[in-house]
């Protein structure tokens, strides 16, 4: 590529990509800031989650990691910035910080955007799979990585569709804010399990077929085609993980709820007659 | 004391039991003769692409099934509503029937990848499938049999 010719340690691109990491960050700041001095609490595994999730997408984007040429340097920033980075920012509740931090004219704006029809249509279950799968498949296995990395302004599209395909994903499966129409938790597993067996499928396909083409030696391929395959593992792994969290919470809820009712049942009625539980 | 009412949940410990029993068998194979032994190949280039799928969706569910089911066991047991044997028969039922699908139909039919490569594989594949076949009889074996749920116990009956 031309560009390593010129002595810039820093492109264009880095510099926006710093830009971005940062108005996240201060955002995020800014919402924790305005609680906590109005004497609200922020758990702070919310506020761990979103150092995380920024540090994630600062590492992918920028130098060391956002410059190397190898192809397995692409793979693990493609891991950071389109599944890590959004998983921990759906931790991060986000949606449920803005709500709580802006003023009411703002809040009823962000509840708007949230109940509106394109929101709706945009997390039902299929439509995230084929925005995940799709940008990847085509990504990774047609003529337009070496297209993108020929056009830098390509490049940060494909970048941002990631991005957002995996922050929708992530937000759907185990975001913690609250959303209108989240799938129930069957769909939500087999949309898991769709995402990551076409993961796996495609980082398979990249080892069996060397692709994408030209992005370096077939030793350089099949390496980063395995780092493809286990990092996503682990990584939709870990949104099972959160996934699954949120349900068993969810459910300890609903088991305490019933709990409390049925001994304030007990107290006013006549104790169970004794030696007969229920046995189905 | 708690009173609320544990009715035993039969059908969700045979779940969670096979959820685990297919999780086990997926890690077992992928640890031990993926990554440990190297007897498994990450792609042989012999199957067809379509096994790819196959095994894409294995690996994927494979641990999936493992996540899943330890949570349902643990939402089972807060709620005490476990029935253990129940969950046991699941597990080999999972295992086994998962160990032989494997064996079968993505070893043979597809021709993925097989056990091990340059050596008889007529012992391997027996021992694969027999093991597998074991832990699906041991499995149904379990469902048929008595079970008494965690939460009903004799002593805690007054």
């Amino acid at each position: 590529m031309e560009h390593g010719v010129h002595d810039a340690p820093v492109g264009p691109g880095a510099w926006v990509s710093a830009l971005l990491v940062l108005v996240v960050a201060a955002l995020y700041a800014a919402g924790v800031l305005r609680l906590r001095t109005r004497g609200d609490r922020w758990p702070t595994a919310r506020s761990a989650a979103a150092a995380g999730g920024i540090a994630a997408m600062g590492a992918a984007l920028l130098p060391p990691l956002g410059d190397r040429p190898e192809f397995v340097a692409h793979v693990v920033g493609h891991l950071l910035l389109a599944m890590v980075a959004p998983l921990l920012l759906a931790l991060a509740a986000p949606v449920t910080l803005a709500l709580r931090a802006l003023p009411i004219t703002g809040r009823r704006r962000l509840l708007a955007v949230l109940h509106s029809r394109p929101a709706r249509a945009l997390t039902w279950a299929p439509l995230v799979a084929v925005l995940e799968l799709g940008g990847m498949y085509a990504f990774y296995l047609t003529d337009l990585f070496a297209l993108a990395h020929a056009h830098p302004a390509l490049m940060a599209l494909v970048h941002l569709h990631m991005v957002l395909a995996g922050l929708l994903l992530s937000v759907v499966l185990a975001g913690r804010d609250p959303l209108p129409h989240r799938p129930g938790l069957l769909g939500s597993l087999v949309l898991l399990l769709v995402v990551a067996a076409g993961h796996d499928v495609l980082a398979k396909l990249m080892y069996a077929r060397l692709l994408p083409a030209g992005a370096g030696s077939p030793d350089q391929l099949r390496l980063g085609a395995q780092v493809m395959y286990y990092g996503g593992s682990a990584v939709e792994i870990a949104l099972a993980v959160a996934l699954m969290a949120g349900w068993y919470a969810r459910g300890g809820r609903e088991l305490r709820r019933e709990r409390a009712r049925e001994r304030g049942r007990g107290r006013i009625s006549a104790p169970a007659p004794a030696g007969s539980p229920a046995r189905g | 004391m708690d009173t609320t009412a544990t009715r035993p949940a039969t059908g969700r410990s045979v779940l969670a039991g096979v959820l685990i029993g297919v999780g086990v068998a997926a890690f077992l194979d992928e640890t031990v003769f993926h990554q440990l032994l190297h007897w498994h190949h990450f792609y042989d280039g012999a199957g067809l692409e379509a096994g790819l799928v196959s095994d894409g969706v294995f690996h994927a569910g494979g641990w999936l099934a493992i996540v899943v089911g330890l949570f349902l066991f643990a939402d089972l047991h807060r709620r005490r509503a476990t029935v253990p044997k129940r969950v046991w028969a699941g597990g080999f039922l999972g295992w086994g029937v998962f160990q032989v699908y494997d064996g079968l139909f993505q070893h043979k039919v597809l021709g993925l990848h097989q056990i091990r490569y340059e050596v008889d594989l007529l012992p391997y594949d027996l021992a694969w499938n027999i093991s597998g076949a074991v832990g699906a009889v041991v499995g149904i074996v379990l469902l048929l049999g008595p079970a008494r749920p965690i939460g009903v116990r004799p002593g805690d009956e007054a």
